[in-house]
């Protein structure tokens, strides 16, 4: 019998994550990339006896948008992961998301011929 | 009358002297017989004590021969004893490389999870990897504790809910196990491991003797004593000779010899009740299940709970995993989650209410000056310009086209002329 002392600790993770996902099939890295934007529908009750993983998301997801890599990163959680439990509250509708931000909107070439104009009046 | 008599007497006198003679003979034989009895009975009597002092003697060689039977036999315990003590310290050192090998391997997996989790396929191996390698590392650890070694430290209380599911994680048939109900509680952290690893013998046990298929499940309860982790299996259940057993090698006073396990080994009872006593909780297994199965149920005292709430699973795992992962990766083109996951903390540009918001508009924003270098007021537009919560619509592939094509012209543009503004050329 060894001492106490001699115990080593265990520096692996707890919760394995194919228990994480039930063992299913990830969802394909299409359906919510990582830079897509999701966020909590308005006024949503979350699902009955969630899981921890899935009560952090939703608390996550509560605050506005966050990236779908964010929610992985704060999760602790593989991408895939976090992609497949997102998914499944986007199926129950519980989820609002939105591909990556899209560019500026394009400046009315007018305008900008105005603004030129006035600074070369004014500085020209 | 004297002829009378004589005749009378004569006639008698043969007879009287045969009698006379008979007698004598009759009286000799019974002297005789006499003085043969007499010296039988002294002959008998040493006989007897003769006899008496052998018996003793046999009585005395007996505990002899018993107390060298009893010396054998505990002189034969001991040599046993101490070759099982040696088998033991061998394994157990053995085992114990395996051990750290197993940790250091399943650490080296959810790495690899994390830096290539977004690729499904990937993801999908690195797990089937993983899942192998727990079984392995339970294993490993199963003959680590009957070797009379340590499990390997948790430093973190868990919730009860996670010790099932990790429990959950180790066995083959992982996905026929289903987890129900949550209490308040968590497991200290000394007795994480061993709750767990008990938890998962019982489950592979329960997954192993019941058909393909069918669901095991975990209920957690709490009860007056502590919480009960009730396994329920929809199997054969045991026969009496089975749960007779199961009893013995659950009990805390079990003496359990590696070599009496059996080939192939079966080592799940015997862990369950060296660490059940080791640590002070209780596993049962002779209860039937609703199902019709066995019901295993495994009690943890309230000594080894604590109302300690695990520093839930996100941030307290996530930083120091992507520091030291960064660190060893930095000079590397590292892989596009890590770049997010590396991006510096939020700091509170904006009021709190939005910070998570605006986090990941300064992500984006940072993404999009380095890879495109574009002018600086384009990073915050998308944000000012985003409606809330309302989804915007898909772009379409002409559009999509055209606006790559403005984007084209307007650099070309820009290298042919210094005057042309973009926005001049895009439209």
């Amino acid at each position: 019998m060894s001492s106490p002392g001699e115990e080593s600790s265990v520096s692996s993770g707890f919760v394995r994550s194919y228990v994480i996902t039930g063992g299913r099939g990830l969802p394909d890295a299409e359906d919510l990339s990582l830079v897509t934007l999701v966020t909590l529908a308005p006024d949503r009750q979350p699902p009955p006896n969630p899981s921890p993983e899935v009560k952090a998301i939703w608390e996550l997801c509560s605050g506005g948008y966050l990236s779908v890599a964010e929610v992985a990163g704060h999760l602790g959680l593989p991408v895939g992961v976090a992609r497949l439990l997102l998914q499944d509250l986007n199926q129950q509708g519980h989820l609002l998301r939105r591909k990556a931000p899209p560019p500026a909107q394009l400046v009315d070439r007018k305008i900008l011929e105005e603004v030129l104009h006035g600074l070369q009046v004014r500085f020209g | 009358m004297a002829l009378e008599v004589s005749l009378m007497t004569f006639p008698q006198g043969p007879v009287i002297w045969a009698l006379v003679v008979v007698a004598l003979v009759a009286v000799g034989a019974v002297l005789r017989a006499r003085a043969t009895n007499i010296k039988l009975r002294r002959g008998n009597a040493e006989l007897s004590a003769e006899r008496d002092t052998l018996l003793r003697q046999r009585d005395e060689l007996h505990v002899v021969h018993n107390g060298l039977l009893q010396r054998q036999a505990s002189e034969l315990a001991e040599v046993r004893k101490d070759a099982e003590e040696e088998t033991k310290a061998v394994l157990k050192a053995a085992v114990r490389t395996l051990q750290g090998l197993a940790d250091e391997q399943q650490v080296v997996i959810e790495k690899a999870q994390r830096k290539y989790g977004d690729d499904p396929g990937i993801l999908a191996d690195l797990m089937a990897m993983d899942h192998a390698n727990s079984q392995f590392g339970r294993r490993a650890q199963g003959i680590a504790v009957l070797c009379g070694g340590w499990l390997g430290r948790r430093e973190t209380v868990a919730s009860v809910f996670d010790v099932a599911r990790s429990a959950q994680g180790r066995i083959r048939h992982f996905d026929r196990v289903r987890v129900n109900g949550q209490v308040n509680f968590s497991v200290v952290s000394r007795a994480v491991e061993p709750v767990a690893v008990v938890l998962a013998e019982l489950l592979a046990n329960a997954t192993n003797y019941s058909a393909p298929g069918t669901p095991v499940e975990i209920n957690i309860q709490a009860v007056p004593t502590g919480v009960c982790l009730i396994v329920d299996d929809a199997g054969l259940g045991m026969g009496q000779e089975e749960k007779d057993r199961a009893a013995a090698l659950l009990s805390p006073q079990a003496a359990i010899s590696v070599s009496s396990l059996g080939i192939p080994p079966q080592f799940g009872f015997a862990v369950s009740g060296m660490l059940a006593a080791r640590y002070g909780f209780r596993v049962s297994v002779d209860s039937v299940s609703p199902y019709g199965g066995v019901r295993a149920v495994v009690l943890i005292p309230d000594e080894l709970l604590t109302t300690e709430v695990p520093q839930s699973a996100a941030p307290a795992e996530a930083p120091e995993a992507y520091d030291t992962y960064g660190t060893q990766q930095q000079p590397q083109a590292a892989p596009q989650p890590d770049q997010w996951q590396q991006a510096p903390a939020p700091t509170p540009l904006f009021p709190p209410a939005d910070r998570r918001q605006d986090t990941a508009t300064q992500q984006l924003a940072q993404i999009t000056t380095t890879s495109g270098g574009l002018p600086k007021r384009r990073r915050k537009s998308p944000v000012s310009a985003v409606p809330p919560a309302a989804p915007q619509p898909v772009r379409s592939n002409e559009e999509t086209a055209s606006r790559l094509g403005a984007f084209q012209r307007g650099t070309r543009s820009g290298r042919d002329t210094t005057t042309t503004t973009e926005g001049s050329e895009i439209q």
